[in-house]
């Protein structure tokens, strides 16, 4: 390989594994943190899906339960789909409850009441927001030719993410802390024969945020 | 014979049909069908053994909508069998007891012992992608009209009910892998919406407190009885 192709081949690697800066803000407001952290019992995170114009990203809600559990191994996280289908159709967007009182009127159903102790769900965690793609500018042109082709130009857009946590205790059927998280951050990309992307992490900024937060609630080792 | 102007080699023939045969494949309608997996509800079933009818178009539901312009696609939205597959799982664990009847209930018509037959339609559904709304969800909306009737065909009662679901945009994921989802997500909500209300529709709440009264009323007339 001769020494223009490796200095071509260089600055490929150097820019797709370059991101660009993200900007990240936390807030936290917590009553009745267990001292202890949750012991045996296990947690679940749910995605908020009510609004009309947005959805909590599925993959955001996984992203934070991976973190949680990969950080303590002692939390147990029940993942979201297998929540949602062993106690369907209570928890779809329809019949989820809203406040932690409503939780009194699902246990009623002894179905559901069971469910729900073979689980031994101690907090359940509510998501609400989404990552929204903001201002975008520059153009490109791509073209392709006998010879070959090829891109030119510049892209740049923006992306804000916006996520709140409500805890709710189980047992005591309380809201018992709120955590929520923005993010905010400027992709780009160059493109001079190839488009090199530099994206902002926004969204992956946002989940480690909230999670490590969550992490410090639920966890006696945080 | 005359010799075509443009010569492919045997061997690469097969291949370049393949690709023409991609190529226009692109060039007609998206062909969703439908597919997903549907949990078992969570409930105690209900004492009834009850009777479902699915009619050929439940069965084989499916929704065209030709593309209003060159930029748009049409798309075929086929339901059918996602749909049997969703209400035969509510409804088994829903009631204690769920039949398929032979035929639809009706005088002449020879059907197994039921409480009552139940007989959905699916009369509207509707959909959105991020194309036509410039929001970043795809949407699936759905309108149902059930009737129950009597095995003989009798009408009991019958009503309506929406459902709607609806999937956000995805890295890497296709329009159609999309409207499936929200298509999924709407035959949920279908059953959660169907699930919950049942006993609710004025009309059922008035048959089942008769079917339920009536054999109280002859245990006590045969407890009163010497």
């Amino acid at each position: 390989m001769n020494r223009t192709a490796l200095r071509c081949l260089l600055l490929i690697i150097v820019f797709s594994t370059s991101s660009a800066c993200v900007t990240s803000n936390v807030d936290q407001m917590v009553f009745n943190e267990p001292t202890e952290g949750i012991g045996d019992s296990s947690v679940v995170i749910l995605g908020r899906r009510h609004a009309s114009d947005y959805e909590t990203e599925p993959d955001f809600i996984e992203c934070v339960g991976d973190h949680i559990a990969s950080r303590d191994k002692s939390i147990t996280v029940i993942g979201e789909l297998e929540f949602i289908n062993a106690l369907y159709p209570w928890f779809e967007p329809r019949t989820a409850p809203l406040r932690p009182s409503d939780i009194d009127k699902l246990l009623l159903q002894e179905p559901v009441a069971m469910k729900m102790a073979e689980l031994k769900t101690e907090y359940m965690i509510w998501i609400d927001g989404s990552t929204e793609r903001g201002d975008s500018a520059g153009s490109m042109t791509c073209a392709i030719g006998p010879g070959g082709g090829g891109c030119f130009g510049f892209g740049t857009w923006s992306d804000d993410a916006n996520y709140e946590a409500a805890i709710w205790d189980f047992t005591d059927r309380t809201e018992v802390g709120r955590v929520s998280t923005s993010a905010t951050g400027q992709s780009y990309m160059p493109a001079v024969i190839v488009p090199i992307p530099i994206i902002a992490p926004v969204q992956g900024t946002a989940c480690d945020g909230i999670a490590n937060q969550l992490l410090e609630f639920l966890s006696s080792e945080y | 014979m005359s010799r075509s102007m443009i010569s492919v080699p045997e061997g690469r023939r097969p291949a370049l049909t393949l690709l023409m045969l991609v190529l226009l494949s692109a060039c007609g309608p998206a062909n969703v069908v439908v597919e997903g997996t549907f949990p078992e509800p969570l409930m105690e079933p209900l004492p009834l053994t009850m009777g479902i009818w699915y009619n050929e178009d439940f069965a084989n539901h499916e929704f065209f909508d030709e593309a209003k312009s060159r930029e748009e696609s049409s798309w075929i939205v086929k339901t059918g069998a996602a749909q049997v597959q969703m209400w035969d799982k509510l409804l088994e664990g829903m009631f204690v007891d769920l039949v398929h009847m032979k035929g639809r209930p009706g005088p002449g018509q020879m059907n197994q012992v039921v409480d009552a037959v139940l007989i959905p339609h699916v009369v509207e559904l509707q959909y959105a992608i991020p194309a036509h709304t410039n929001v970043k969800v795809y949407e699936i909306w759905m309108r149902y009209r059930f009737e129950m009737v009597t095995p003989g065909g009798k009408p009991i009662t019958e009503w309506t009910m929406s459902s709607y679901g609806k999937t956000p945009t995805a890295f890497m994921q296709s329009d159609k892998g999309a409207v499936n989802l929200a298509a999924v997500m709407a035959l949920r909500d279908a059953g959660a919406n169907f699930a919950t209300n049942f006993t609710r529709v004025p009309a059922v709440q008035e048959w089942l407190q008769q079917k339920w009264q009536k054999p109280a009323r002859k245990k006590t007339a045969a407890k009163v009885s010497p």
